[in-house]
């Protein structure tokens, strides 16, 4: 009786560890994406807590993409050849996403894309491809949209960093405007990294453009305000439609970042269910405030870790399940569908926000605006 | 119009700052005949030094300079004394990938320590701007720079001409092996060569830290720059170097409006493969290899 | 039995035995990671013939690494021309190339020619960023389809698996190994070890500088767009960054000099060592050993620590890598090998 007994309790005990789901983690942790790449680690880090916490055990194989394409590659094979995962979760950048894409269908491996912007990607036709974040159409449109109903712009400008992200989503933008009757008065793609951005926007000043559209991460974000004051640039608004003017070191440059307009996945006051929590869940952890990036991947990973343990592991019953299901999350309502030309994406809501007062406040759409936006962008001080 | 002015005056104002980090790497050259790809990696040393007396020691970035060009000499000697001393000798490539590698071990240690977060120094007047009329604006973080910078030269310059050290140092650039029979200690040279340069690399990192941010990978753009500058200016003279600074800083202004911000990195390369072939020895070198 | 035929026994069945490979060994990551060593076996080598034995120090390898790349990427994304043409197109543009950059570049010297070369490399990467519609600028080539091999009627291979690409790797690192002994043994040879040894007096001698400068230069410049062709087509992904950079044209260098340069099996050694650990780092791989021999604990600081910046540090590990052997091994491996080996030499006579 009691052999039995031992062998039942053993058997009870074992069962979480032999339930474990193998899943694959591809993000830049190292390199020149890696500050924004973290927000991705931390919040699959906490997805990994809030499983356990659900009797879902995860086993997670990270992958350090280096931000290159190749290398992501290289990790997308050992994933699904080698490590026998389930689903992966990952990349972060548009270029990596894309590259690996083709690998995930060749090799029939489910894969979650939390936050890149290229459209492209889940324009292929690709079944075993699926994207949380809405794809960088969004972003031109929301914020196009956000401006002509503030007021009437009739001109333009754009400024962009001259990587795969900067030149698609202002390709986007681009077509956009065509279709809305705006004039482009100025296209200026810059290296990144560069130190001296006066010269481009003393030529973009003199071309006076209503809107001026930018696509940057973080730190030219803040230099190309910063400079863009020093020059006296003074469209009716600008429109940031890069991850960097949607961080917290963006938003406390006050004098700079003060009615800047920027697009966004997720912000921590809005009424999807959990967000509020997560977003200070996240600060008590791990001392800052996450971006939208901390969200997505938070949310892929539960959904994810939650799919393979219902399909038992199983990458073809997983790819099922995750075409089928609907979720509802801290990124709010969450299905992968098939709508004008995309395949498998989330018809995701962006929210526009406006920095107002050093915060972020959703202005658009108006059934999630906490604030009223402001429109013109006031005189620099 | 305005445009043209708003151009030149802040590719003046940068071309500063790259003289700054052009002079440094000339007196290495100058004195050592190596090509030191570290650096922009010693750059970026500077600039996190700085970071750190700003926000430990609440030391303004233009003050810290006395304090951090000590520190940064030291820290170039001790390169020279350790590992440039080596290969003085070897060939060529030999020392530009113990440079290299020198650069990816400092680069990839700060990030270690740092982690790749971009830094941002935010002093009371890192976006002032003095209004010079007709619509153009001169930023004044760059504008104390540029005259920090200037006052910098004109010391560098007394030293190099008007005393025995920097006229030990001229002659070793000159001629090693005659410096060396004419009892000058050569290899002490060479140590405070380098600590030289890089004491001026981590100062332009320094002036650069209002207006610019900071992260690892930040040094690989200026050594490139740094070198384009030394050879347009003459390798080992300090006079081209500081002329080939503002000149290259007002080509990238200039080219940024009048042909793309996208080719501009393009008209510097071309200017400075024109300036290999045709004049090799630069604006202001004399002809020897 | 004769030392040389001995070499030649044992080289025939390594060679046999990679051969093989593909029969036996079925992980595709496995064939992956012999697929970037024929590579890099074949980007030494290249690099080695103007580098190694002209003595031409280019930083700007890229430049033809890249060039090899994007043409054979875009015509067959583009025109769809198959990769086994498009190979070529890109040889006799690559061969201009050469001819320019040498026109440019080789009438200067020492550490000059070196900047040359980089500055060179630098135009192409950006021109490349700018010039969109041939390039598709930033935004790269994916083009992971490859039309199937066919002669005649019959289907040689299709490219959907890896093992075309291992069999293609191996020869192409091989054709760069014969090319390189060639070199070592024909007049063309001593012609570039003279230069490399002392320009003038070589000059002095009759032997025409510019003229075999720019054939070694044409030489290496052909090989390596071999590789990069094949790099793309393998890996169906480039772009400026990835293909043209100055990391690529050190990465090149580094094989070479690592494993040392002007030998024929330099190259080979130094992509045994840097592959390998290039890898072993990235992928936590280490730290994974180091726990499961049960030298480190997995959750105490030193596992944690290692855990959470192995991965981070490969880079870094690469930089004391470099330093450590320009200091003390600046013959590089094969160097290193010949030293002992004539040491035990001198021990037993």
């Amino acid at each position: 009786m009691r052999k039995h007994f031992l062998a039942l309790a053993t058997a009870l005990a074992l069962s979480p560890c032999l339930m474990a789901q193998k899943i694959g983690v591809i993000n830049s942790m190292s390199g020149p994406e890696a500050p924004i790449g973290e927000n991705i680690t931390n919040g699959i880090k906490l997805a990994e807590e809030d499983l356990k916490k659900k009797g879902i055990q995860v086993q997670l194989v990270w992958e350090d993409d280096t931000g290159k394409p190749q290398i992501s590659m290289s990790a997308m094979e050992k994933l699904a050849t080698r490590d026998n995962v389930a689903g992966v979760v990952g990349p972060y950048t548009s270029a990596c996403s894309n590259a690996v894409a083709k690998l995930a269908e060749k090799y029939r491996v489910p894969l979650l894309i939390p936050a890149a912007a290229k459209e492209e990607i889940t324009r292929q036709g690709l079944k075993h491809v699926f994207r949380m974040n809405a794809p960088a159409d969004k972003y031109a449109s929301s914020l196009i949209d956000a401006a002509a109903s503030l007021g009437k712009p009739k001109s333009i400008a754009f400024i962009y960093e001259n990587t795969d992200f900067g030149t698609s989503t202002t390709k986007t933008a681009k077509e956009y405007v065509a279709k809305k009757g705006i004039q482009v008065v100025a296209d200026e793609p810059y290296p990144k990294g560069a130190a001296d951005y006066r010269s481009t926007l003393a030529k973009v000043k003199s071309k006076n453009p209503d809107l001026v559209f930018m696509v940057s991460y973080v730190a030219d974000a803040i230099l190309l305000m910063r400079q863009s004051r020093e020059v006296g640039l003074q469209p009716q608004a600008f429109l940031g439609a890069g991850a960097g003017f949607t961080t917290a070191e963006f938003a406390k440059e006050h004098a700079i970042s003060e009615n800047i307009i920027s697009c966004t996945q997720w912000t921590n006051d809005v009424n999807w269910p959990g967000a509020k929590e997560f977003g200070a869940r996240y600060k008590a952890k791990f001392g800052k405030e996450p971006t939208y990036h901390a969200a997505c991947a938070y949310a892929s990973m539960m959904i994810m870790a939650e799919t393979a343990k219902k399909a038992g592991g199983d990458r073809a019953k997983t790819r099922d399940a995750l075409k089928a299901g609907k979720w509802n999350g801290v990124m709010g309502e969450v299905q992968f569908a098939d709508y004008e030309g995309f395949t498998n994406q989330n018809n995701h809501q962006m929210l526009v926000q406006q920095i107002l007062s050093g915060n972020y406040e959703t202005v658009l759409p108006a059934k999630f605006a906490t604030k009223k936006a402001v429109y013109p962008f006031p005189k620099w001080k | 119009m305005a445009v043209f002015f708003q151009s030149l005056i802040s590719g003046v104002l940068i071309g500063g700052v790259y003289a700054l980090i052009g002079i440094g790497l000339t007196l290495i050259f100058g004195v050592m005949r190596v090509v030191n790809f570290a650096h922009g990696d010693i750059m970026m040393v500077g600039m996190y030094l700085t970071y750190l007396l700003f926000t430990l020691l609440g030391i303004d970035p233009f003050i810290s300079v006395l304090i951090s060009f000590p520190l940064m000499f030291f820290f170039g000697g001790f390169l020279q004394k350790v590992f440039i001393n080596r290969v003085l000798n070897a060939v060529a490539q030999n020392q530009i990938l113990l440079t290299i590698g020198l650069g990816l071990i400092m680069s990839n240690t700060v990030m270690l320590i740092f982690t790749s977060d971009y830094k941002i120094l935010t002093t009371s007047y890192s976006s002032s701007t003095i209004q010079v009329g007709g619509g153009v604006s001169v930023s004044t973080p760059m504008l104390i720079s540029f005259l920090i910078t200037a006052a910098i030269t004109a010391v560098l310059g007394w030293f190099l001409l008007k005393t025995d050290t920097g006229q030990a140092i001229r002659a070793t650039a000159q001629d090693r092996d005659a410096a060396q029979l004419m009892g000058i200690n050569v290899s002490r040279m060479s140590v405070i060569a380098f600590g030289l340069g890089a004491a001026l690399a981590g100062t332009a990192g320094a002036l650069i830290s209002p207006t610019y941010y900071i992260f690892p990978q930040v040094g690989s753009t200026f050594t490139l720059k740094a070198f384009v500058i030394t050879v347009l200016g003459g390798m080992g003279s300090v006079v081209g170097a500081t002329l080939g600074g503002i000149l290259i800083g007002i080509t990238e202004s200039m080219s940024a409006v009048y042909i793309s911000s996208g080719w501009k990195d393009v008209v510097v390369f071309v200017l400075f493969l024109l300036v290999l072939l045709f004049k090799p020895s630069g604006l202001m070198g004399k002809s020897r290899t | 039995m004769n030392k040389t035929i001995l070499k030649a026994v044992i080289g025939l069945i390594i060679l046999a035995a990679l051969l093989a490979v593909p029969r036996y060994v079925e992980s595709p990551y496995a064939l992956h990671m012999m697929i970037l060593l024929f590579l890099s076996v074949s980007q030494g080598q290249s690099w080695n013939i103007l580098g190694g034995y002209t003595g031409q120090y280019s930083v700007g390898h890229a430049a033809y690494f890249g060039v090899g790349a994007y043409t054979t990427m875009m015509l067959m994304y583009s025109k769809q021309v198959v990769p086994w043409v498009g190979v070529w197109v890109g040889v006799a543009i690559v061969i201009v190339v050469a001819l320019v950059i040498g026109s440019i570049c080789f009438r200067l010297r020492g550490p000059y020619f070196v900047l040359a070369s980089i500055a060179v490399a630098e135009i192409m990467r950006l021109s490349a960023i700018n010039l969109t519609t041939l390039t598709n600028g930033a935004e790269g080539i994916l083009a992971t389809e490859i039309p199937a091999f066919k002669i005649g009627e019959r289907l040689v291979t299709d490219f959907s698996t890896k093992v075309p690409f291992y069999y293609i790797g191996i020869f192409l690192a091989l054709f760069t190994i014969v090319i390189t002994y060639w070199v070592q043994h024909s007049k063309l040879g001593y012609y570039f070890q003279a230069i490399r040894e002392d320009q003038d007096a070589a000059h002095s001698l009759g032997i025409h500088i510019t003229v075999y400068k720019n054939i070694g230069l044409v030489i290496s410049a052909v090989l390596t767009s071999l590789a990069g062709a094949f790099y793309g087509i393998y890996v169906g992904f480039v772009d400026p960054p990835t293909v043209l950079g100055l990391d690529v044209s050190v990465q090149i260098m580094l094989i070479c000099i690592i494993g040392g340069m002007g030998t024929i099996w330099g190259p080979v050694l130094g992509s045994l060592l840097l592959v390998p650990l290039s890898e072993a780092l990235r992928s936590n791989m280490i730290t994974e050993g180091l726990v499961k021999v049960g030298l480190v604990s997995a959750d105490s600081r030193v596992g944690l620590f290692l855990k959470e910046n192995l991965a981070h540090a490969h880079v870094l590990l690469y930089g004391v890598l470099v330093v450590l052997v320009i200091l003390f091994m600046p013959e590089g491996l094969m160097g290193f090998a010949k030293k002992m080996a004539l040491r035990r030499h001198r021990e037993a006579v």
